[in-house]
Parts: C-alpha cells; sequence; structure tokens
C-alpha cells in the first residue's frame, strides 16, 4: 500500500492561498473549455470541493440518452445501406460504373455526415451540459485514437464517440473491454482481419504500446500471443461479431501466464501488470494538472486506480482537488490545444458556434482536427501545438472569432479536412462572427482592459501589454475599439495559456 | 458489451458508408516542437548556411513503406511465393536488371535512374529491427537506435556542429510538423504548411508586434531556447541522478514570446520567394506542393541547408495493391517534377535527395491483402553527382528474421556518407561513433 502523496491531499483555501477568481477560472479551464464571469463566480461561491463534485455529476450515458434531440444531424447517409450484408445486396447486379457511381455517393454522404458529427461535438464542448464530461470525452479519444480518415463510417466513429462519453469517467476495465469490442476501433486496427489462419497485430500492439502499459512493458511476443487471443473479434459494419470460426482457442503463452486465453483474458492479464495503473493515472494527471510530475505522484495516483478497482472517478476527483492542481507552477502553464483555444474562445465570447466546415481547415492548420488524430499515438500537446507556424494560425482564428477577417488561409479555404465538398456556405468568405458585439463597451478605458483581460486571459498579465490594450481602446472607447481590443487580447502569447 | 440502444436506433433508421475506397485524404502530420534559435542573426553569409552551399532534401515515406513492392527482386522465386497476389511479375516492373525492377508507376523515377541522377540502397536497417512505427521513426530519425531517450535528430545534430549560430532557416521542414530529425539542441529549423498561412492577418498589426514583444529592431538576439520538448528529462550520463525539468508559466510566455518573433522575421521572406513559383507538373496534393515550395526556396536563395518533406500513408496493413499504387505514382509524380524544377533553375547540381521509410514490411503477405510491419528496405538517393546504380546486395528473402529480411546496409553509413561526402562534416560526432562511407558520392 503507498501512502497518498503530500501534494495529492486536498487544497483547502486559506487566507494565504483564498480560492479566487484566478484559482476558479484555472478549474473550469482545465475542467472544461473555460468559464464565464457567472460560472466563475459559481465555483467560487462552491469553494474547491463542492465545485469538483458538481463538475463530476454527470451520468455515465451517452449525450443521446441523456437528451433524446441532442443528436448530430445524420441525414446525409440516410437511407444508404447500414451493414455489410446490405451494401453487398445493394451493389449485386450492379455494373462496374453503377457501383462506382454509387460508391462515390456514399463515400461523400459519409463525409458530410462525419463534419455533422465533429460539429455536433465541438458544440456540445461549447455549450453543452456537461463540459467535464466533454473534457473527458476528448481525452479519452486522444488516449483510444481512431481516424476517420480511410472513409471510415460516421455513424461509427458517432458510435465511438458515445462509449469514450459513457466510460470517460467509468470504470478503466470494462472500458478497455468495451473499446476492444468497438467496431471503429476493431476498424481503424484492422483486427477486423485478424484470423487465426493469419494473425494481424496491429491492435493487440497498440492495446499494449498505447492503450494499457506503454513500450517495454511487453515483449515481441507477447504481442502474437495476444493478437491471436484476439482473432475473430470484428464487426458487420454496425456491430460487434465475434468470429468463431476465426477464432484461435488453443494454449497461449502470454506474459509468463499459460492457458487458452480470450481477449477478455488478456485485457485480464494486462491490468494486473504493475505498469498500467501509474501509465493511465499519470496521463490523467498530466493531461488535467502539468507534465513533469513530482516524484512519487503518478505512483500514488497509480496505487489509488488499483484500490479503486479501475474507477476514474476517485482518482480524477482526487486530481482535481489536490494541492498540485492549485501550485503556482501549475496555474497559466498549459498550453492551449487548438480545440480548447476554438472553443473556448466561442464560450468566453458568448459566440453561436460557427458552422463546422468553417473551422476545419484552421483546425487542420493548427494540428488538431476531431477525428482525425495525425496517428494511432493522438495529439502529442503540450509544446508541440507551437511552432512558428501554428502560432499564426493560432491568433488568425482567435481573431476571426472575435470578429475580425477570415484566416487567409488560400485556395483551400471552404474544402474540407475529409476532402469533402459541402452543400451550404461553405465558399462564402464572409465574416461569421460580423454580428459580434462586446456586450459590455461601458465604463473607462482601464476599466474596460481589466474587465476584458479578466473575462479572457483570467490572470494578471504585464503593465506593458496592458498600456499597449489601453491605447488600443482610445480615449473614448466605442463598441468598435472594444472589438478591437478584444481581437489583440486574443493575439497575445498570454491567451494561449490556460 | 452494452448496446446503446438509441444509437441503434438511428442506426438502423440511418444507414452507414463504410466503404474500402482508396480516396485521396490529406495527410495530417504530426505536431512537434518547435522553438525557434536566434532569429536575428540575418548575416546570411555563413559559410555552412550559405546561399551557394549544397543543399539535402529529405523525403520521408511514412507508415512503413513496402520496400520489396518498390524496388522488387522480381527474379526471386521466394517473392513470388510470399506475395502470390500482392506480387509484381515480371511484365510490369521496370527491370533495372535481370533480378530486380522498379514498381510499374515508377517510370518516371526509372528515366531519373537510366540518365545517371540516381542510387538505390538495398538492404536498409538496423540491428534488433523495432516494430513499432513510432520508436522505429524515433530511431530513424535521431540516428542513434543505442539511445532509449532521444531528443534531438541527427540533421539537429549537423545544425548543432556545423552551425550553431545560424538563423533558423538553415533548415526548413514542410508540413505542421517538425520532425524529430531537424530538431537541435541549439539550432531549430522552421516549419510551416503553406507559406500562405503563415502570417498575422489581425488588423493591428503594430500593437499585435508590443504585444509579443516582437521588436525587428533589436540588436541584440535573444538566448537560443532550448529545445526540449516539455516534460521529458533530459538524457543524463550514466550514475548521474535523473533531474527533472520543470516548465514554469513564466517559461512558457517567453518560450511564446520568442517564437512569435521567429516567425515575424521569415514570413516576409519566405513569402516573398514563393508567391508565383508555379512550374507544371507537380501533383496537386500535399507533397507536390511542399516540393514546389523547396524548390522556390531554393530558387529564391533562402539559406537552407536541408529541407524536409512527408509523403504518408504507407501503413498499408490491409488491402494495399490500390493504395500502394497510388502513393508510388504520387511520390514519382512529385520527385521527377521536383528534380526537373531544379534542372530549370540550374540547381540540381547542388541539391541532394534522400528518401527512407521507417521499416519495410514482411516478406509474406498476410490474409488482407497487405502487409504487416517488417524491417529492412532500400533508400533511393537522388542526385548529380550520385554513381548511378544499386547499391549492396539484395537481402535474402529465405533466411528471414521473424519473417523479415535481415539488413545489409545499416542506415547510418548511408547518413554517415552524406554527412561526410556532400555536408561535408565529420559524422562520428553526430552518429555517436564511425560508419563506413558508402562509394556513392562522386566529386
Amino acid at each position: 500500500m503507498i501512502r497518498q502523496h503530500p501534494l495529492l491531499q486536498p487544497y483547502t483555501p486559506s487566507s494565504d492561498e483564498p480560492f479566487d477568481e484566478v484559482k476558479a477560472a484555472h478549474l473550469l479551464n482545465r475542467a472544461g473549455f473555460g468559464g464565464r464571469p457567472d460560472e466563475i463566480e459559481r465555483v467560487m461561491k462552491l469553494g474547491p470541493q463542492d465545485a469538483v463534485d458538481w463538475l463530476m455529476d454527470f451520468p455515465d450515458a451517452p449525450a443521446d440518452e441523456e437528451s433524446k434531440t441532442d443528436q448530430p444531424d445524420l441525414s446525409p447517409v440516410e437511407g444508404y445501406p447500414k451493414n455489410f450484408r446490405e451494401l453487398r445486396e445493394k451493389l449485386a447486379n450492379k455494373t462496374p460504373e453503377e457501383r462506382k457511381a454509387l460508391q462515390q455517393m456514399l463515400m461523400q454522404a459519409n463525409r458530410e455526415a462525419l463534419v455533422q458529427v465533429v460539429g455536433w461535438w465541438m458544440k456540445r464542448m461549447a455549450s453543452g451540459p456537461f463540459p467535464l464530461q466533454e473534457k473527458l470525452t476528448l481525452f479519452w479519444h486522444g488516449h483510444f485514437t481512431t481516424s476517420a480518415k480511410d472513409e471510415r463510417a460516421a455513424l461509427l466513429m458517432w458510435q465511438q464517440n458515445e462509449l469514450l462519453r459513457r466510460q470517460s469517467a467509468g470504470n478503466f476495465r470494462e472500458f478497455v473491454r468495451q473499446i476492444s469490442r468497438d467496431p471503429a476501433m476493431l476498424d481503424y486496427l484492422n483486427n477486423q482481419q485478424n484470423k487465426k489462419a493469419h494473425p494481424n497485430e496491429n491492435y493487440a500492439r497498440e492495446l499494449m504500446e498505447l492503450f494499457t502499459l506503454g513500450i517495454g512493458n511487453y515483449t515481441e511476443d507477447d504481442i502474437k500471443q495476444a493478437a491471436r487471443a484476439l482473432t475473430g473479434w470484428g464487426h458487420d459494419g454496425q456491430d460487434f461479431v465475434f468470429r468463431r470460426f476465426d477464432h484461435d482457442d488453443g494454449e497461449k503463452q502470454f506474459m509468463g501466464r499459460r492457458g487458452n486465453f480470450e481477449g477478455d483474458d488478456v485485457i485480464d492479464i494486462i491490468l494486473e501488470n504493475k505498469a498500467c495503473a501509474p501509465y493511465i493515472a499519470g496521463k490523467l494527471f498530466r493531461s488535467f494538472a502539468y507534465d513533469v510530475p513530482e516524484d512519487g505522484v503518478v505512483e500514488s495516483l497509480g496505487a489509488q486506480l488499483r484500490d479503486a478497482k479501475w474507477e476514474l472517478r476517485p482518482v480524477l476527483r482526487t486530481i482535481l482537488t489536490s494541492k498540485a492542481f492549485y501550485q503556482p507552477r501549475a496555474v497559466g502553464v498549459q498550453i492551449k490545444s487548438p480545440i480548447q483555444l476554438v472553443v473556448g474562445t466561442v464560450r468566453l465570447l458568448d459566440l453561436e458556434f460557427p458552422q463546422p466546415q468553417r473551422l476545419a481547415n484552421p483546425l487542420n492548420l493548427m494540428g488538431q482536427v476531431p477525428m482525425m488524430p495525425p496517428n494511432v499515438k493522438g495529439w502529442p500537446g503540450g509544446r508541440m501545438w507551437i511552432n512558428t507556424s501554428t502560432l499564426f494560425v493560432r491568433y488568425n482564428t482567435a481573431v476571426f472569432l472575435a470578429g475580425g477577417a477570415m484566416p487567409d488561409s488560400g485556395d483551400r479555404l471552404g474544402k474540407s479536412f475529409f476532402g469533402g465538398k459541402f452543400k451550404g456556405p461553405s465558399q462564402d468568405r464572409g465574416d461569421i462572427t460580423g454580428n459580434f458585439r462586446p456586450k459590455n463597451a461601458a465604463g473607462s478605458a482601464d476599466e474596460l482592459v481589466d474587465q476584458w483581460v479578466g473575462r479572457l486571459i483570467q490572470r494578471p498579465i504585464d503593465d506593458e501589454k496592458k498600456s499597449v490594450l489601453r491605447e488600443a481602446l482610445g480615449d473614448d472607447p466605442n463598441a468598435a475599439s472594444v472589438r478591437k481590443m478584444i481581437q489583440l487580447i486574443v493575439s497575445t502569447p498570454d491567451y494561449q495559456l490556460c | 458489451m452494452n448496446d446503446n440502444l438509441s444509437t441503434r436506433r438511428v442506426f438502423i433508421q440511418k444507414g452507414m458508408t463504410l466503404l474500402a475506397v482508396g480516396a485521396t485524404i490529406p495527410t495530417f502530420l504530426d505536431q512537434t516542437v518547435m522553438a525557434l534559435a536566434n532569429p536575428f542573426d540575418t548575416a546570411r553569409t555563413q559559410k555552412d548556411s550559405g546561399k551557394d552551399g549544397k543543399i539535402l532534401v529529405v523525403v520521408q515515406l511514412s507508415g512503413g513503406n513496402d520496400g520489396l513492392n518498390t524496388v522488387v527482386p522480381f527474379g526471386d522465386d521466394a517473392y513470388h511465393r510470399a506475395r502470390p497476389t500482392l506480387g509484381h511479375d515480371d511484365k510490369s516492373v521496370l527491370k533495372i536488371d535481370g533480378y530486380l525492377g522498379l514498381h510499374p508507376n515508377l517510370a518516371p523515377v526509372k528515366n531519373l535512374l537510366d540518365k545517371g541522377d540516381m542510387a538505390v540502397v538495398q538492404g536498409v536497417g538496423y540491428p534488433n529491427p523495432n516494430r513499432s512505427h513510432f520508436r522505429s521513426m524515433d530511431i530513424w530519425q535521431s540516428g542513434r537506435p543505442d539511445q532509449e531517450v532521444v531528443t534531438t535528430g541527427w540533421l539537429g545534430r549537423f545544425f548543432d556542429n556545423t552551425c550553431a549560430g545560424c538563423d533558423p532557416h538553415v533548415g526548413v521542414a514542410m508540413g505542421q510538423q517538425m520532425p524529430l530529425a531537424m530538431r537541435g539542441e541549439r539550432v531549430s529549423p522552421l516549419s510551416f504548411e503553406r507559406p500562405e498561412s503563415y502570417r498575422y492577418t489581425g488588423k493591428d498589426e503594430g500593437r499585435y508586434m508590443k504585444l509579443n514583444k516582437i521588436d525587428l529592431n533589436a540588436s541584440d538576439a535573444p538566448a537560443a531556447p532550448s529545445t526540449q520538448p516539455v516534460g521529458v528529462a533530459k538524457p543524463q550520463a550514466a550514475g548521474a541522478k535523473k533531474k527533472i525539468e520543470v516548465t514554469t508559466p513564466k517559461e512558457q510566455l517567453d518560450f511564446l514570446h520568442r517564437t512569435a518573433m521567429d516567425a515575424q522575421v521569415s514570413s516576409d521572406d519566405i513569402l516573398r520567394m514563393t508567391r508565383g513559383h508555379n512550374p507544371t507538373g507537380y501533383p496537386p496534393n500535399e507533397f507536390g506542393n511542399g516540393l514546389r515550395t523547396v524548390a522556390a526556396m531554393i530558387k529564391g536563395g533562402l539559406p537552407t541547408r536541408v529541407y524536409y518533406v512527408s509523403l504518408g500513408g504507407f501503413d498499408t496493413h490491409a488491402q494495399e495493391r490500390n493504395r500502394h499504387d497510388q502513393l508510388m505514382t504520387q511520390f514519382a509524380a512529385g520527385v521527377s517534377a521536383f528534380w526537373k524544377d531544379l534542372e530549370d533553375q540550374r540547381n540540381a547540381d547542388r541539391v541532394m535527395v534522400m528518401t527512407f521509410s521507417e521499416f519495410g514490411r514482411r516478406v509474406e503477405q498476410n490474409a488482407s491483402g497487405g502487409t504487416d510491419h517488417g524491417a529492412a528496405a532500400p533508400m533511393f538517393l537522388f542526385g548529380k553527382h550520385i554513381k548511378q546504380g544499386v547499391i549492396g546486395d539484395h537481402p535474402s528473402l529465405t533466411q528471414l528474421d521473424q519473417g523479415d529480411l535481415h539488413y545489409k546496409i545499416d542506415f547510418r553509413s548511408v547518413y554517415a556518407t552524406i554527412l561526410q561526402n556532400w555536408l561535408e562534416t565529420p559524422s562520428k560526432p553526430i552518429l555517436g561513433q564511425q560508419f563506413a562511407p558508402l562509394n556513392v558520392v562522386r566529386a
């Protein structure tokens, strides 16, 4: 039994370290996508413990169980075949030209549906009822990665997204079992092709290398044996199927044990490996608090995860209420992911969420398109988000959201990250947030600077920068000059951090 | 598995479109660290980044290119036995000799071979091959398979060793990814996807520059930032206690200020050079655009020694044939258009192109019409100072290492060749030990 690390004990406010606006905003940034003044005030009133309880008070359920009306618009794929069997039937007795035409229509419809799913999800992040659940869904999407490229079905991507949401704070063992049966995952990592006669090792490898243990905690032979246990796990285009005749039920030697292991046995044995719990708990800590935790923090959290029989909520609660989480080194040290930047800007400026295809190209150029991770490792994050090129795109996109011009993205503007053309105004270069009028443009110039820096950056900035913003407002601030100042605030290095 | 009833309900109402079609999808690249050194050292005359210097262009084929279906040992029965449906027959390959041929779609590349501007290096790999994409790519990019933790690349160390004071233009990586290969301790090069997206478009550029502490008239250059990715401990000498590097909020701000300044400095230069450079022949995709932009920067005289371009999508576990055929077409079109462009601008003489992938693929095709992760594979070199032809012997197709080819030539010998005989710098400090260069570069 490892004793809890002192830095993981609960932070309790004191007169020296009060739970102030900066700390409340910090919690809302990390456990969500940023808080508006009313939300910050609410969190301050609740205090650090109750605020976390409030944020964690979401059902372990998919969005469409939370609300029957909250679903992506999937009309683009309406009427198309639902699974491989129907597809085969539809393609039978067709000429090659007819088949090709149908496949192209399907592909186009699927791409449109994908954009709807991505847009629906981002809108949920910005204005859904449970920001922490969406933040966790995004975290797990970067962990149990699946990409929509290769024309993966939008419906399967959405179904997986709902699985990530349902399990986001649930039981990790159950999570691994379910994701290992998820059709989009089985497809992405080729377990669909993993058969007794010809094993495909791709899923088995990533299951250990990226999803549970980290590299160096298994052998090449363990991968081969795990792949055998997972043979026959596939999908029919719609649901998980277990193909008995493709399954290898023979004896396997896996991580020093011998037996006729099945897929779930392999998962259980992996979770018994002592590397697993710290790997998962540490990744959560780094994502929600900061990189490079102090010695012993990860081990302590790992022990808690094992003791809690792989329930994720207690570990999350520990992280979000800990002394570590509120240390000065933790506040404002995280570089916002492109999704955090975009969704946060929409939230903090109280904007209507733009049409998803309008954001596709900027998100692509910033390096983070939801459902299109660069590879199975997900997004590396941290300083990896920033280079001379992405920094320009980040500034330009934030300025655009704050009522500025569409960022110059050349001739690719309006084309989708899924490569398709879109109905609707995607070619329109117009100013989607042209209606953005800052609501509070009243007050003295100094008050307005403080107000908007507080609202957007949520931490103090240096006096030199403040005076530049003060200048930008002019002597007689009006809506236009306030908007101009806001565009400058979101073009600061400070705004890139949370 | 818990069935999600309402999701199922929608599935039943709507439809599915999962298709195994080889559509053209943009390649999304990794994000990587980009901390720039010294933007004010604009003396573009240093020997090592002088605008007339020799240039290396690295083409990375990401995902594990199937070497056996790129340079095909069609004269070997074992090849056809291992690949009954995936193999290329002797009628379709572009024959180099009675044993080897290039993929049928590589005709433009074969022309370069025939006219003496290309060499094929066979069976390149390294001991104890790793079959993880990430680890093997790290190994190739770092050039240090012996080190577990690598934070610099072989080209990054070339920059460090030869021109620690160089401005970041010494290396340019096309794409959002700054590859590990280009990352140095003291010098970090540029990385961007397209020149047009490489500038600030807000209205008040003057105040923007003040807020980002960009002062183009500053005389004292800022210190080069660390290129350590946050959260990765620096490699320590054996026995030394591991030191944890903590990044503070202030250091993050400084990092952002420096990056903003560096971005401003180089944006103008590059836009000027690349606008209007639009020769015909480049394939209309990211790979083709990347090569075209590189050619424009070479023409414009950017003092760059190394350019880096990637072509992705080579992880062909299933239904490999169509995908690989398309990739070969793209590769051939891009490289041949690039080479013609360089010849037209009379710069081909000072450019060498090197291609690599993180590994080849298994000799035997799998049951999904694809191939799994393998080991050794061929590399291509293009240049006017190349000894034309095939270097080394083809690895045996029957004496295998867990189903994969044994390597014949260590990839670090290829790097040593390029470093010593092309970039004219000692290779041992960069590669950690001396590897014998291949006899492939001529004066």
